[in-house]
């Protein structure tokens, strides 16, 4: 009878086509990753075996170097300028009684929508002549301006519309951390006479610090994944204002041809990734637990 | 009156955020029943004659129906099987008593959750030229539904580990095989956790971009998100037909959100957390 639990060839009807699917679509091609990338393979000829000459070429390529200082641009974007206002926000809605759930709902929105019709529907808002945006300013006497043409503007435009995009997720997070926070806490605080603004500085946000340094985790993950939107917005341009290094790594390989040499890039992007996980675990996280201790 | 205003000034911060969440949307579907010339002439306001045949006409002749049904079939596939064979594997992991292989396989599996969808990409390109399926269905079918794996088989389960032993027991002794214990008693009681993981692997198929481009390049065969943009690069200046392109892409989205929202959210939410 007990048998029924143990067999292993119902078992491994359960397990197998899941493994198959999963060893072909993530482990093979990480395995081939890590023999393409130090190889000069253009898709033709046989690969042929360069060592780290990939390595070296990705860190004297000015276009590279350009997308990795981009990257930065949007980690520190979103450190900097998103994790405040996901905060302030979130702290915000916890706070009012009335269409607290409207809100919630609402600035959720934008997460479920795909990147490429939401970059599309930017292009349009930014559309030099006809988009609302021009428009809006025109009233206040300011010229046209070619936001996504435009080498000085480019970035901040897509910057602005990822953390449209993103920044409703990431208060509905915090949001769930702060309603979870025991009200004994506020209410003692209220007893004590603390203002609103004291209160949320005082109680609420180091109670909620592990999560907001997930959110701090994610939007680091995201911003070092980011490609979508660029690719749909401006493809890099103008003059490789808004490049990041996966939009590179993709021109590269696939139009380019270059896979070895995208690989390559796609390694460092996976080392890169890793690093700074690794740093923001050890230098904040680790601070953070001596804390509570 | 200052306490009144300290309560309404959260609400009118917040009702800031909410417009500027909104108002891309609203300008989008006003703008999808104009005309060039309206737009040019009354962006803000209402059209003035109200342009049906632009729906018509994007969904006709500008092919956004056989987008829209590519998408539709692609995610509805991939999610469906993504979640029966993350459910099958989810019980043989958790209920039947293979403990040690299991543990194993559980972490093996998990790994996939580590790596970033970018890493893997050309590498996956590269896979799906080798098996000769790239330009098909195929190609997007079977890397959705792999993708998805990991993290369906994490969320199915923890959600069947708190299923009471009990059950499973009573069915053995009624003298089921393990294979209709799983069919009859263990998937039925597991709906809630397999709607949430359908619903959230259907999305991120619904939404997906950086596959559909590079691995699709027949036009027939394209899904939303990619047909879109050669939607729009294609009528570059009719700013009401790309309107409308955008309306039937979002539109479908924003209804199943109103029925679901509370699902969406906890299951988009708990997938990111955990991974």
């Amino acid at each position: 009878m007990k048998d029924t639990m143990r067999h292993p060839g119902v078992y491994a009807l359960f397990v197998v086509p899941t493994l198959f699917l999963y060893v072909l679509f993530f482990v093979y091609p990480m395995i081939t990753s890590l023999v393409y990338g130090f190889t000069d393979w253009n898709g033709l000829n046989d690969p042929r075996y360069i060592g780290f000459g990939n390595f070296a070429e990705a860190f004297g390529d000015d276009d590279f170097i350009n997308a990795i200082y981009n990257n930065i641009v949007f980690i520190l974007f979103a450190a900097f300028v998103q994790v405040p206002l996901i905060v302030f926000f979130a702290i915000l809605i916890s706070g009012v009684k009335r269409f607290q759930g409207f809100y919630k709902t609402t600035v959720f929105v934008p997460s479920i929508l795909s990147t490429s019709v939401i970059g599309i529907l930017w292009g349009f808002i930014y559309q030099p002549e006809v988009g609302p945006l021009n428009r809006a300013l025109g009233w206040f006497g300011i010229e046209p301006i070619y936001w996504l043409a435009d080498m000085k503007w480019a970035m901040f435009a897509v910057l602005a519309t990822n953390a449209w995009q993103w920044m409703g997720f990431f208060i509905v997070l915090v949001l769930a951390a702060i309603l979870a926070i025991p009200k004994e806490l506020n209410e003692a605080a209220d007893i004590d006479g603390a203002s609103g603004w004291h209160k949320a500085i005082h109680i609420t946000v180091p109670l909620i610090n592990p999560i907001v340094s997930v959110v701090i985790m994610l939007s680091i993950a995201g911003a070092m994944k980011v490609v979508d939107i660029v690719l749909v917005m401006t493809n890099g341009g103008p003059v490789g204002s808004t490049e990041v290094m996966a939009s590179y790594m993709v021109t590269k390989a696939i139009n380019y041809g270059e896979y070895g040499y995208g690989t390559a890039l796609s390694i460092v992007i996976f080392v890169f990734a890793l690093l700074l996980t690794a740093i923001y675990q050890l230098l904040v996280v680790r601070r953070q637990e001596r804390v509570e201790l | 009156m200052p306490t009144v205003w300290k309560r309404a000034l959260p609400h009118v911060v917040l009702m800031g955020y909410v417009v500027a969440v909104l108002f891309p949307f609203v300008f989008v579907v006003f703008s999808s029943f104009k005309d060039n010339l309206q737009i040019a002439e009354r962006p803000f306001g209402l059209p003035t004659r109200w342009m049906f045949e632009n729906y018509v006409e994007a969904w006709v002749k500008a092919k956004i129906n056989v987008y829209f049904f590519n998408s539709l079939y692609l995610s509805f596939a991939s999610s469906l099987s993504g979640v029966l064979l993350a459910a099958a594997t989810a019980f043989a992991l958790a209920r039947m008593k293979l403990a040690r292989t299991s543990r194993w396989i559980y972490q093996f599996v998990l790994i996939g959750m580590l790596i970033p969808g970018n890493v893997l990409f050309i590498a996956q390109y590269i896979l799906v030229k080798d098996l000769g399926i790239l330009n098909t269905h195929w190609s997007l079918y079977l890397p959705y539904t792999a993708g998805a794996l990991p993290i369906s088989v994490l969320l199915i389960a923890a959600f069947m580990r708190s299923i009471p032993s009990e059950l499973e027991e009573a069915a053995i002794v009624d003298g089921l095989g393990s294979i209709r214990l799983f069919a009859q008693i263990i998937l039925p009681v597991t709906v809630p956790a397999l709607v949430t993981v359908f619903i959230v692997n259907f999305l991120g198929v619904w939404n997906e971009y950086l596959l559909a481009n590079f691995f699709i390049s027949k036009d027939a065969l394209r899904t939303l998100p990619t047909g879109m943009v050669g939607f729009r690069d294609a009528y570059q200046t009719n700013y009401a037909l790309i309107c409308t392109g955008i309306v039937y892409s979002v539109l479908p989205v924003l209804v199943l959100y109103g029925f679901l929202q509370e699902k969406i959210i906890e299951g988009i939410t708990a997938g990111s957390v955990k991974g």
